[in-house]
């Protein structure tokens, strides 16, 4: 419904940032709302979008996060496409070959009896801006996933040894670490041996025997001549205040960045670059560990295996209109329609302020978590030294308290509604079922959906053209069908709430009173 | 204004009948008019060279200036092995040869095209000014580049719409033979 315009019903996440509820995932082991700021996104799998090949990290860090076989048009930065030409040859070895520049009009073999035979050769083009790779001079080549030169940039040579140079620092470094450790803390053994009293170490003795050290040479990092600066700069060329530009012969910035290396100024130093790779994440809670979101490992599936969307357990909130035009200090009504995802009924209750005892069950739920590290820190010895095997938290949780942005007041509604469970057969359903006794607010009711009236109102200091945003807790019940402790099976009910905020509209023209 | 449509056809090309034609236009021999396409002859003859191909929903159009009237010496001349892709509107004042403009592209009165141009897919041309050969216009800013060659003539897409087209369309007939006018005259 509001798939392309930003919804105007926003969620608290449980770190405190505002969204709406189709970019929030639901944790059921904690349970509470995530959102894309307050979990660990990990990558699953490297692939290229273009070929959907699937390549593993260790080869996609060799081959710098890049397509091998896949590449982007320099110029306006689409994927070039392998086009092929018919390219005539002629048998004969000592015939000239250059008929081979333009396919279509080449000139006929001069010798009728030489049979000329055609071969297949491939440029890459773009389709969006036309760019061929004959435009900056490359060679046509044999096969369509051909050996496209590598741009190998001016300064390879000196980032190659800019590179060695400080991995070998880094190991040196290591080195250096590990045997100030080792001679700051000795190793104590039980028994103590022989050479340790007498001072003989392996060393000493290798060296009265006659051998070579066996330490391991301590690497030195090879000698890079540092980079030097001069205060020359070439001048500028001799016509560069009397010749117009042609801009069309002055590559844009956007073209430049995407040939980080040289940066080239002219548009005929442009060569195709690889594709670089996209990645499928998975998001992980920091707070549990449990993953939220896992992709399929295939590139050209799009389904998931685990898939915790808020919209698949947290009723969702459709702001349907206002019943009158927004007037500061005037009392107002809402409608909203509440859709039930799960498959179990929920109750509902509209609060002003966060209700007293819900999230009493937490200390529950983290017990139930509790148990299940246990159960991995199976050693004794472990829990006792107080070591957990589970892997710790790259990076803590950050709460931050919910901007309060509302500006009206609600009336919160005197008593819960329950809204039924998800049926999807029930849709078809031609017979309507009986009346039943509805509380006041609600105005119409089907299936999983409630459509309920809620009044308000907006402050009365608001003026004309201002955003009327309002807030609520919902508090709901919610069935969580997993269960962390291995004797409870049957499903656990419970409340939980979140925090909402309706941007309702504008305060209209026209005074208050 | 001309009161009747005067539509010539030279021989060889393909002119379904459903699209529209407005006005004195000549067709040059291997020209492939698709159904639904629109050309509109208001100011003046309208000549369309060899090979073109006009895709459907493309609309040709030399339409009047306020105030003028029709005027037989002002003739739009399109060069050859021009494409008109889909959906394209161009009112350009001259177009030379190996033309292509893309799918829903504008080109507004006053722009000159000269040869080899490719007008990209979506882009608007509205001020006055001269395309120089080989231009490419592409993406959503409209960047211009200019290609090495000229864009390669269609032969086989035009062959095969010669075939293609006369089974499931009616066709305007070839009415006018340059040979058999000259051994009139």
């Amino acid at each position: 419904m509001s798939f392309m315009q930003p919804s105007p019903v926003k969620y608290a996440c449980s770190c405190g940032i505002l969204n709406p509820i189709n970019k929030l995932f639901f944790c059921r082991h904690c349970p509470k709302l995530r959102c894309g700021f307050c979990v660990c996104h990990e990558i699953e799998s490297h692939f290229c979008s273009n070929c959907l090949e699937n390549i593993p990290s260790s080869e996609a860090r060799h081959k710098k996060n890049c397509c091998a076989n896949c590449f982007d048009c320099p110029c306006c930065q689409h994927t070039l496409s392998a086009r092929a030409t018919t390219v005539p040859v002629v048998r004969k070895a000592d015939e000239s070959k250059d008929g081979g520049e333009s396919g279509s009009d080449a000139a006929p073999s001069p010798k009728p009896s030489a049979m000329p035979t055609t071969k297949k050769m491939y440029y890459l083009s773009c389709l969006s801006c036309r760019w061929t790779t004959r435009d900056v001079g490359i060679p046509d080549q044999g096969v369509a996933t051909g050996t496209w030169p590598d741009n190998e940039c001016l300064y390879q040579v000196r980032f190659n040894t800019l590179m060695e140079y400080y991995q070998s620092v880094v190991l040196q470094e290591k080195q250096e670490k590990q045997e100030f450790m080792r001679r700051k803390a000795p190793k104590q053994h039980k028994f103590p041996s022989l050479t340790d009293r007498t001072g003989l170490t392996v060393s000493l003795i290798r060296r009265q025997i006659g051998w070579n050290d066996k330490s391991i040479p301590k690497t030195k990092p090879i000698n890079i001549t540092p980079a030097e600066a001069s205060a020359e700069v070439e001048p500028l060329s001799e016509d560069i205040f009397t010749q117009p530009i042609n801009l069309r012969n002055v590559t844009t910035v956007a073209q430049r960045h995407s040939q980080p290396a040289d940066q080239p100024t002219a548009v005929n130093n442009l060569y195709p670059q690889r594709r670089s790779l996209w990645i499928k994440r998975s998001l992980r809670c920091r707070h549990c560990e449990h993953n939220l979101i896992k992709p399929e490992y295939h590139p050209t599936s799009i389904k998931y295996r685990i898939q915790l969307f808020a919209s698949y357990h947290v009723p969702e909130v459709v702001m349907v209109r206002c019943e009158q035009p927004l007037q500061p200090g005037q009392t107002n009504a809402i409608f909203l329609k509440f859709t039930n995802p799960t498959m179990y009924d929920m109750t509902i209750s509209i609060l002003d302020a966060p209700p007293a005892d819900a999230q009493v069950n937490m200390d529950a739920f983290m017990q139930g978590c509790r148990i299940k590290e246990e159960a991995i820190t199976s050693s004794p010895l472990l829990k006792a030294t107080g070591v957990t095997l589970t892997r710790q938290n790259s990076t803590r949780e950050v709460t931050r308290e919910v901007r309060d942005l509302a500006n009206a007041t609600i009336v919160p509604l005197d008593n819960e509604f329950v809204l039924s469970q998800r049926d999807d057969s029930k849709e078809f359903d031609e017979d309507v079922q009986a009346p039943i006794e509805e509380p006041k607010f609600i105005v119409w009711r089907k299936g999983n959906k409630v459509l309920m009236r809620l009044q308000f109102t907006p402050a009365a200091e608001l003026q004309t053209g201002d955003e009327v945003t309002l807030g609520f807790y919902m508090q709901y019940t919610y069935v969580n069908t997993v269960s962390n402790t291995p004797d409870k099976k049957e499903p656990t009910t419970h409340a939980l709430y979140s925090r909402l905020f309706i941007q309702a509209g504008e305060i209209a023209q026209g005074t208050a009173n | 204004m001309p009161m009747e449509n005067n539509i010539k056809i030279l021989p060889k090309s393909v002119v379904c009948e459903e699209s529209t034609l407005r006005g004195d236009i000549t067709f040059s021999a291997g020209c492939v008019v698709h159904p639904s396409a629109t050309i509109i002859a208001d100011a003046g003859p309208i000549i369309i060279g060899e090979n073109c191909i006009v895709e459907e929903y493309a609309t040709i159009a030399h339409r009047l200036a306020d105030g003028a009237s029709w005027d037989a010496s002002n003739i739009l001349s399109i060069g050859s092995h021009n494409v008109f892709e889909v959906g394209c509107n161009v009112e350009a004042s001259r177009i030379g040869d190996r033309n292509v403009f893309e799918s829903k592209c504008f080109v507004g009165r006053g722009v000159t095209v000269s040869g080899g141009c490719v007008i990209g897919a979506g882009i608007q041309m509205r001020t006055v000014q001269v395309l120089p050969e080989n231009t490419i216009v592409y993406g959503q800013q409209a960047l211009q580049r200019e290609a090495i060659e000229k864009q390669g003539s269609q032969t086989l897409q035009i062959d095969f719409l010669r075939k293609v087209l006369p089974n499931y369309h009616h066709l305007r007939k070839p009415n006018y033979d340059p040979k058999k006018a000259r051994s009139v005259v």
